[in-house]
């Protein structure tokens, strides 16, 4: 009977999930919406353009990732990778998108900092340094969020990997450290995380969040047109953006399928490289490099906040000027004032997203934890949605809340932001309740512990740690969704993300930098308080494990 | 099957619903709506791109909940045509009633969009009180919306007219024509942009563009017809040779027109064009454009139309988008949207008609430097399939 957790878990992802599916599926394969998708103009282009940025992003990101986690791990920064990955995984892809393009465009924070002392600059050039036909700025965008997530993901996978084994092993027939951990334990990592890499892939392809303030214009990426499309007066055009949808599905398949060759292609070079044997003890150099971009895209986050909290400010930003001029700092907190619902909407909003995902999550990683098949499984359905495009399923979903006339309403935006939220909730905690050693709670049991005294006395603490990342995680995710909100909302629950995507479109920028930063800050509000929160707990429980 | 029947099963009905609600409408006066829309929320889909737009409706919640007890929501939209989609969407779901729009922004193609489909409710604005205070027979952009008459399916809300702004720190002299406008450009690379077709902008700009081009300002009240090439081949000509001197080489746009304004107050380009002839004065005095912008009218014709109130045929609350309508077209919410410092939109209103306490509210708002006269001649807007065309048209030519 307790297996209704898991059931129940499960039917919350799901239901919206193949509904959703099923929507887009009858409502977009009609025939004649299907030729008018395929003679827009400019689409095979956007199609091409999507497809394009999305891989090179995914490939670059998976590079940099292995590179990343392997330079740490053999060397001395590995227990800093975590706390340098994280805030990159907690601003939303939004706030660094509409950042970058405050910084990287030609009127830009980078080069005001330069000009015109050393640039000559007075007026700024014509240059195509944001939303370029090739996508180049997209793409640098997408590396910067995706690195960080493989990055963490990459490190949590390295417990299913004997490391120390392997790397005593290369270490003991000469090899580099390095390249020893190249050769024995990436391949090992990165059959650990198939399903995020598709995932990133996916959402490389279909997003929206960052092909906005960053992709190309004319066309823009595939998933920008649909969306120009499914807020179409025009019912023909309308009815465009669900066939696109099922074109998109369509494209991110085969993508996902040209990934799965490029990798058949990367195992094959990857052991040719192995075989040929180069010790390679000498790694300074890869080092070096990894030290640099860290610092480079550090500096872009850095200065990708500065600008948000500049452009924020209002005024005029004359350039090569470093500061808004007229800039009325109250303004721009009026302005925040003015978002008060904003700001409440999506509090409430993350923060209810965060207890359900967790009270829906616990009793069955609970009910599942000595069943590492059983966890596998449902982590990996609760994986489903982040495998979709969001924009196939979403609109799909949108059609049955509408139906069921309960769009627009709190429940409808929570339980889409929900299944978003549970497979990284799932991911935290599933694995963390079945680290802890049964024997803990066999031995309160021997000493006459009920079972729930025994889970709330001897389980629980050594889960908070988890359990509050878990809470941090799935809240930051509610705060960063933008379809989600947009298609469930019914256009009617504003959020920080809802806003900033709005503004970012019509190219507003002050306002857009306004609900960037609150995009920004919320997540980065949510982990402090976890970690501080979990320090404060466990001042006199230091010897805890969890 | 049932996917073709049901739009018409639910024209049907709607239909014979709403003239019942008619019947039962006409019967109650003003004073029954008031009552009945006191305590009621009513959500207005307006377009959200404007901060100071976006204060005044605030203010105008404010008004509105103190004295008729109504919660006026405005839903911020990027472009009305998301709340039209949305309402056109309901359509389809079979959602006559309890609709997620009760009040919309709304003039041209959209409103074309709703009307032809019957998805307006009305006709009612001469059943506000305030309605006989609108200059109908001066005005004639009340009446008629790009070329369609509104029979009473929408409410006048205030009046556009294309405006070209400049900055004068880098122009001296503005130019008067299109050809000169494009001398500039040639000369100027990379300083010029207009907002993106199908942005309403950017589509004003290419009938402007077009009117000054071709001159025939009759055969544009009439809609598209085989002529569509031979009419517009002075526009593409025009294009052809300018977007190469265009910011970013004319293969990106500002998306709309705070975007502009956001390249011309940074200095990226020297050139913004609005709707409102007051949109640098009240820039500049809100401190978002240097004081050295200015603006001018094409000496051809200026392009004219009026903003609309319109009220969905399945809005939820009926009653309080009237009154919240009503109120809009007040003296006393006119003259604070045509002040400058606060919006400065042309009102509707004939300032013949209102008493003189009304009257000086109107002479009391303030007017900015860089608003230009009055322009000389207001050409009307040009039948709403020219527009449609051209956006097409111009997709079809740019997107690659």
């Amino acid at each position: 009977m307790k297996r209704a957790s898991v059931y129940v878990l499960l039917t919350v992802s799901a239901v919206p999930t193949v509904c959703g599916l099923a929507g887009a599926l009858w409502y977009g394969s009609d025939p004649d919406s299907f030729q008018r998708v395929l003679d827009a103009p400019g689409i095979g282009l956007s199609l091409a353009s999507s497809v394009w940025t999305g891989m090179l992003a995914t490939l670059v990101s998976l590079l940099l990732a292995h590179l990343a986690v392997a330079v740490a791990m053999t060397g001395k920064w590995r227990a800093r990778l975590n706390a340098l990955a994280l805030p990159f995984l907690a601003m939303p892809h939004l706030a660094l998108g509409i950042g970058l393009a405050l910084v990287l465009a030609p009127s830009g924070l980078l080069l005001r900092l330069i000009s015109p002392d050393l640039t000559g600059l007075t007026q700024p050039p014509d240059w195509f340094t944001v939303q370029d036909p090739l996508g180049i700025s997209l793409i640098i965008g997408l590396v910067i969020k995706e690195t960080a997530f493989l990055v963490l993901v990459l490190f949590a996978a390295r417990a299913q990997v004997p490391v120390d084994r392997l790397m005593l092993q290369t270490r003991s027939l000469g090899y580099g450290r390095l390249k020893g951990w190249c050769i024995a334990v990436a391949p090992l990592l990165q059959a650990q995380i198939r399903l995020p890499l598709v995932a990133v892939l996916v959402f490389g392809i279909t997003n929206v969040e960052m092909a906005i303030p960053l992709g190309p214009g004319l066309p823009p990426t595939f998933s920008v047109m649909l969306w120009h499309w499914y807020t179409d007066p025009d019912p023909a055009i309308h009815a465009q953006a669900y066939s696109g949808s099922l074109l998109l599905l369509a494209v991110a398949a085969i993508s996902v399928a040209g990934l799965t060759g490029l990798a058949h292609l990367g195992r094959m070079l990857w052991r040719r490289s192995a075989w040929r044997g180069t010790r390679r003890t000498r790694d300074d150099n890869v080092r070096r490099a990894m030290a640099l971009l860290l610092g480079v895209f550090w500096t872009l986050g850095f200065l990708c906040l500065v600008a948000l909290l500049l452009r924020s400010a209002g005024g005029i930003w004359h350039f090569p000027d470093l500061l808004p001029t007229a800039a009325k700092p109250l303004d721009g907190l009026s302005g925040l004032l003015a978002a008060g619902m904003v700001l409440e909407n999506t509090t409430l909003l993350a923060i209810a997203t965060a207890l359900a995902a967790v009270v829906l999550v616990l009793p069955a990683a609970e009910r599942l934890h000595r069943s590492a098949d059983g966890r596998r499984l449902v982590g990996a359905l609760l994986f489903v949605p982040l495998l979709l495009p969001q924009m196939t399923f979403l609109l799909g979903v949108q059609v049955f809340l509408s139906a069921l006339r309960i769009e627009g309403t709190f429940m409808a935006v929570l339980w889409c932001h929900v299944i978003f939220a549970l497979p990284y909730a799932w991911g935290m905690l599933a694995p963390a309740r079945a680290a802890i050693d049964p024997r803990y709670q066999a031995t309160a049991r021997t000493l006459g512990a009920s079972r729930w005294r025994a889970w709330s006395a001897i389980t629980a603490p050594m889960l908070l740690r988890s359990g509050m990342l878990a809470v941090a995680l799935a809240f930051s995710v509610s705060v960063a969704l933008y379809l989600p909100t947009l298609f469930a909302g019914a256009g009617r629950v504003a959020t920080a993300a809802t806003e900033a995507a709005a503004s970012a479109a019509s190219g507003s920028l002050a306002p857009a930098s306004v609900h960037a930063l609150i995009l920004a800050m919320l997540p980065m509000l949510a982990f402090v308080l976890a970690y501080a929160g979990h320090a404060l707990v466990f001042r006199r429980r230091r010897g805890v494990p969890g | 099957m049932p996917r073709i029947l049901l739009p018409v099963i639910l024209a049907v009905a709607s239909a014979a619903v709403s003239t019942t609600l008619d019947a039962r409408a006409d019967e109650s006066g003003w004073a029954v709506i008031e009552g009945r829309a006191a305590g009621e929320t009513v959500y207005f889909n307006a377009w959200g791109g404007d901060p100071g737009i976006n204060r005044y409706l605030a203010w105008a919640g404010d008004r509105i909940l103190e004295r008729h007890g109504i919660r006026l929501v405005h839903v911020k939209v990027s472009d009305i045509a998301e709340a039209v989609s949305r309402i056109v969407a309901e359509r389809q779901v079979g959602r006559d009633h309890d609709g997620s729009v009760d009040l919309l922004w709304i003039n041209g193609e959209n409103f074309a969009a709703l009307k032809a489909r019957g998805l307006l409710y009305g006709p009612w604005t001469e059943r506000l009180p305030n309605a006989s205070l609108v200059d109908w027979q001066g005005n004639p952009t009340t009446r008629i919306d790009f070329t369609l008459p509104t029979r009473g399916y929408e409410l006048p809300w205030g009046t556009s007219v294309f405006t070209l702004f400049y900055d004068r720190a880098h122009i001296e002299q503005p130019p008067g024509s299109p050809q000169t406008l494009l001398a500039w450009i040639e000369s100027n690379p990379g300083r010029f942009s207009y907002p993106q077709p199908p942005s309403f902008l950017g589509t004003a700009f290419l009938k402007q563009l077009l009117l000054a081009l071709n001159g025939d300002d009759a055969r544009l009240q009439r809609p598209v017809a085989d002529d569509f090439e031979a009419v517009t081949a002075p526009l593409w000509a025009w294009l052809h040779k300018a977007h190469p001197g265009m910011w970013r080489r004319g293969r990106l746009f500002p998306p709309s027109g705070p975007a502009q304004r956001e390249l011309l107050a940074s200095g990226e380009i020297h050139w913004l064009m609005s709707y409102s002839p007051a949109e640098a004065s009240r820039a500049i005095h809100q401190r978002e454009l240097p004081a050295s912008v200015a603006g001018f009218h094409l000496p051809d014709g200026a392009l004219a139309n009026s903003h609309f109130l319109a009220i969905p045929w399945n809005a939820r609350n009926r009653d309080g988008a009237m009154v919240v309508a009503n109120f809009l077209i007040s003296p006393e919410a006119q003259a604070r949207k045509a002040d400058e410092q606060i919006w400065g939109d042309l009102t509707v209103l004939d300032l013949d008609r209102l008493d003189s306490a009304d009257r000086a509210m109107f002479r009391e708002k303030r007017t900015g430097g860089a608003t230009p006269a009055l322009a000389d001649r207001l050409v009307p807007e040009p039948h709403p399939s020219w527009s449609t065309r051209l956006e097409q048209a111009w997709l079809e030519r740019y997107t690659r």
